[in-house]
């Protein structure tokens, strides 16, 4: 499950499978201003745990050659464990990064007098723009404070403007909706009836159920989804078993659930 | 014929869904339900202390004037609390630490029940954060501090002074204070044995001195990399490593930190968990934290500034500290005379990395089963009082884990789950509920209508950021 990439830039593109970091560009470009700290990587051996470090790190010496490394709790397991130099760097380059800009987004929203036609807002114009304009931070995520951070909420977007736009033309998203009112009415029958999902108990659990279920229907596009639909329960009663080891030593003395 | 498909996978799901997720019914019915499969005491709860009683006084009574000994190897919360509450009860305490000015890296956010609960002094709390900001992937930013009360607040604090003043706390209790080194432990050689704890004692100097203490029962609550429970085989957990600085930012930028704590959830800044800036007492910690992207969380923190930005801009590093935090409990958290607390056993929060009060709680539990136990530090104790800590901790706090938990893998799984994760935080009833469980630790019941309204609400926040991915991913392809 870890994914175990290594820290250096060069390297990194080819071992990060996930996530993305559009910034490689910016770190790459200063790399002397960045701290580098290559932290322990821990084989998951033995005690299955990494090294902890911590440098105070003091600005007034600058000097070129790796500062002398305070290094605390270092197992024994860890012998590369923390190699860390920094030269007190401040935080801040001085290249300000790139900023979207979009004649109609203003003051961390889209305005939508400009996206008006014949009179009505052209909402499917205003999904375009805001997928483009995600997709852009996604490739250059930067300072949440421009403008005074984002107030753009899409719940805005008449649910009709979705549904045209997204759910009709695909019989498949259809079915997915299909598959959505199906736990609804379990959800909606269980509060009713008091019995299996909600029952007396109107707590955060239906609701923490009901994301898995969501979820399961937001996934379930295809036929084969319903495998991955098994590995998703899988996963989530993986947490259960890790913590119910403890009460599976069979040779276990003392007060056991039932 | 897709169609069919579906709607009995619609069907066929509610079903596997109770049978693949029992413990979600059982749990909900903790309090009476008898096919409980998870870690609970209830049914003996009720008769509890009578059993108790009986139990404890079957333990062999430890000869006159000779009181148990416990060794409790760390001073952080768990160790702290668990050899206060040891102390008091009449248990003769030794408390083993290792450095006793120690800054665990740590983000240093405590629950306001924790102050309570604790009996924390005021100013140990450096700042009382009373607007929470989250900060989405595409930046859109949401407080969710505004249904808290006047008096309500998250604190923050250092953990040197934490730590610190708990261990001298315990120490006013009649524990004993040790600064040293655990090295290893024997088992007792035989019967009427004692265990023999091995450690490099310092007092102020720089070379230990090897010795050799005997004790009828250990705690440890040494952390994350737990000597004590390598020691006793306890296996391995799953870990994250959390990466954090520590920075001075201009006062006219700290002003904004003043009562304010900023959440970033991204793919940039961390792939299943979040990005944090949190107040201390004269500067921010900004860090970060991931599971499966360990090599990589100096990219990860490198973003976290990046999106952070003007706001800490002018900043200058002056600690740079980096720590696992467990993913889940330790298979084996009770052996003999042994048990494990706090971070040695694995008590962090999924979703929230939440750890400090979990840790204060297991050692202060923990303890209180050794004092009933051995009858005020009369008689030998057994793994069957330790296992009772085990049995009220998981019952107590299991839900709390589980919601989180499933949460995490929820809403930090992709951008747009993280995108709706936010939007949602705009709720004020998701405010209520989630800072209600977060300050008083207890699972708050809400209203149906309320309910069904989040869940619609949750429904719509996923399936619009969904569908803005699909056309983002068509973005990618076409140009
Ligand atoms: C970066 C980061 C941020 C975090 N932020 C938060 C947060 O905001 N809120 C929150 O609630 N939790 C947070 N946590 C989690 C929290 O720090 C831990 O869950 C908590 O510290 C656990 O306490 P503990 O007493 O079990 O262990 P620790 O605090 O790790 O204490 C262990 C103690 O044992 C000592 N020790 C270790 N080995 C030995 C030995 N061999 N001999 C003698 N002594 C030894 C250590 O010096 C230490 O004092 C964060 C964690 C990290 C890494």
């Amino acid at each position: 499950m870890a994914l175990f990439s290594p820290a250096l830039p060069s390297t990194f593109s080819a071992s990060c499978s996930k996530a993305q970091f559009p910034q490689k560009g910016r770190l790459a470009f200063f790399p002397k201003r960045s701290l580098s700290l290559f932290v322990a990587r821990s084989a998951d051996n033995g005690t299955g745990t990494t090294g902890s470090v911590a440098v105070e790190v003091n600005p007034e010496k600058k000097e070129e050659a790796a500062a002398p490394v305070a290094v605390e709790e270092k197992p024994e397991e860890n012998k590369e464990a923390a190699v860390l130099e920094s030269n007190g760097a401040t935080v801040k380059t001085e290249v300000p990064p790139p900023k979207f800009l979009d004649p109609r987004w203003a003051r961390g929203t889209w305005d939508l007098e400009q996206f008006r036609k014949d009179g009505t807002v052209d909402w499917d114009a205003v999904i375009d723009a805001e997928a483009r304009r995600r997709k852009w931070l996604e490739d250059h995520p930067g300072d949440s404070s421009v403008d005074g951070g984002v107030v753009f909420d899409t719940a805005i977007i008449p649910w009709w403007a979705w549904v045209k736009r997204f759910h009709l033309p695909e019989a498949e998203l259809l079915n997915g909706r299909a598959a959505m009112v199906g736990f609804f009415m379990a959800y909606f029958v269980d509060s009713l009836t008091g019995v299996g999902l909600v029952d007396q108990m109107n707590n955060f659990f239906c609701k923490t159920l009901l994301f898995v279920a969501v979820l399961g229907v937001l996934v379930i596009r295809k036929n084969e989804d319903v495998e991955n639909l098994k590995k998703l329960v899988d996963e989530s009663t993986f947490y259960d078993k890790q913590w119910q080891a403890t009460w599976q030593d069979e040779n276990a003395g003392g007060p056991r659930p039932e | 014929m897709a169609a069919a498909a579906l709607s009995s996978a619609a069907t066929a799901t509610p079903a596997r869904r109770h049978a693949a997720l029992p413990s979600f019914a059982g749990l909900r019915r903790a309090p009476n339900a008898e096919s409980l499969q998870l870690p609970s005491s209830t049914g003996r709860r009720g008769r509890g202390r009578a059993a108790l009683t009986v139990r404890a006084s079957n333990n062999p009574k430890l000869p006159a004037g000779r009181r148990l000994r416990v060794a409790v190897i760390g001073g952080g919360p768990a160790g702290g609390c668990a050899a206060e509450t040891l102390a008091k009860g009449g248990v003769e305490t030794v408390l083993i630490e290792r450095k006793m000015d120690n800054c665990k890296p740590c983000g240093g956010a405590i629950p306001l029940c924790m102050v309570g609960e604790f009996d924390l002094p005021q100013d140990i709390i450096d700042r009382r954060v009373r607007k929470m900001k989250m900060i989405s992937p595409s930046n859109v930013s949401v407080d969710i501090g505004r249904t808290l009360k006047p008096d309500e607040y998250i604190g923050m604090l250092r953990r040197e002074v934490l730590d610190s003043y708990l261990r001298e706390r315990a120490e006013k209790s009649g524990a004993t204070l040790v600064n040293g080194l655990f090295l290893r432990m024997d088992k007792p050689a035989g019967p009427g044995e004692r265990y023999r704890v091995h450690y490099n004692k310092y007092d102020g100097r720089a070379v230990g001195e090897p010795v050799t203490l005997e004790v009828d029962a250990v705690i440890g609550a040494d952390g994350a990399n737990s000597r004590v429970a390598k020691s006793i085989g306890a296996g391995n957990y799953e870990f994250a490593i959390a990466f954090q600085e520590r920075m001075r930012i201009p006062a006219e930028k700290m002003e904004y930190y003043e009562e304010r704590a900023e959440m970033y959830v991204g793919l940039d800044v961390s792939p299943d968990f979040y990005a944090w800036v949190f107040p201390k007492s004269d500067h921010v910690a900004v860090g970060t934290g991931t599971v499966t992207h360990k090599g990589d969380i100096k990219l990860l923190q490198e973003a976290t500034r990046n999106r952070a930005g003007d706001k800490i801009d002018g900043a200058v590093t002056f600690r740079v500290e980096a720590h696992p935090i467990p993913e889940h409990p330790r298979p084996r958290r009770a052996v003999d005379q042994v048990a494990l607390v706090g971070d040695a056993a694995g008590y962090v929060t999924k979703c929230s990395g939440e750890g400090i009060y979990f840790a204060a709680k297991s050692g202060r539990m923990c303890a209180e089963e050794i004092v009933r136990g051995s009858e005020n530090g009369t008689r030998t104790i057994t793994e069957a009082d330790l296992r009772r800590y085990l049995a009220k901790f998981d019952k107590l706090y299991w839900p709390t884990y589980k919601v989180l938990d499933v949460l995490q893998k929820v809403f930090y799984r992709s951008n747009p789950a993280k995108e709706a994760f936010v939007e949602m935080c705009a709720d004020e009833y998701v405010q209520k509920m989630t800072f209600d469980s977060y300050l008083y630790k207890r699972v708050v019941p809400g209203t149906p209508l309320e309910d069904l309204k989040l869940a619609v609400k949750t429904i719509g926040c996923l399936v619009r950021a969904n569908a803005l991915r699909n056309e983002m991913n068509k973005i990618g392809i076409y140009s």
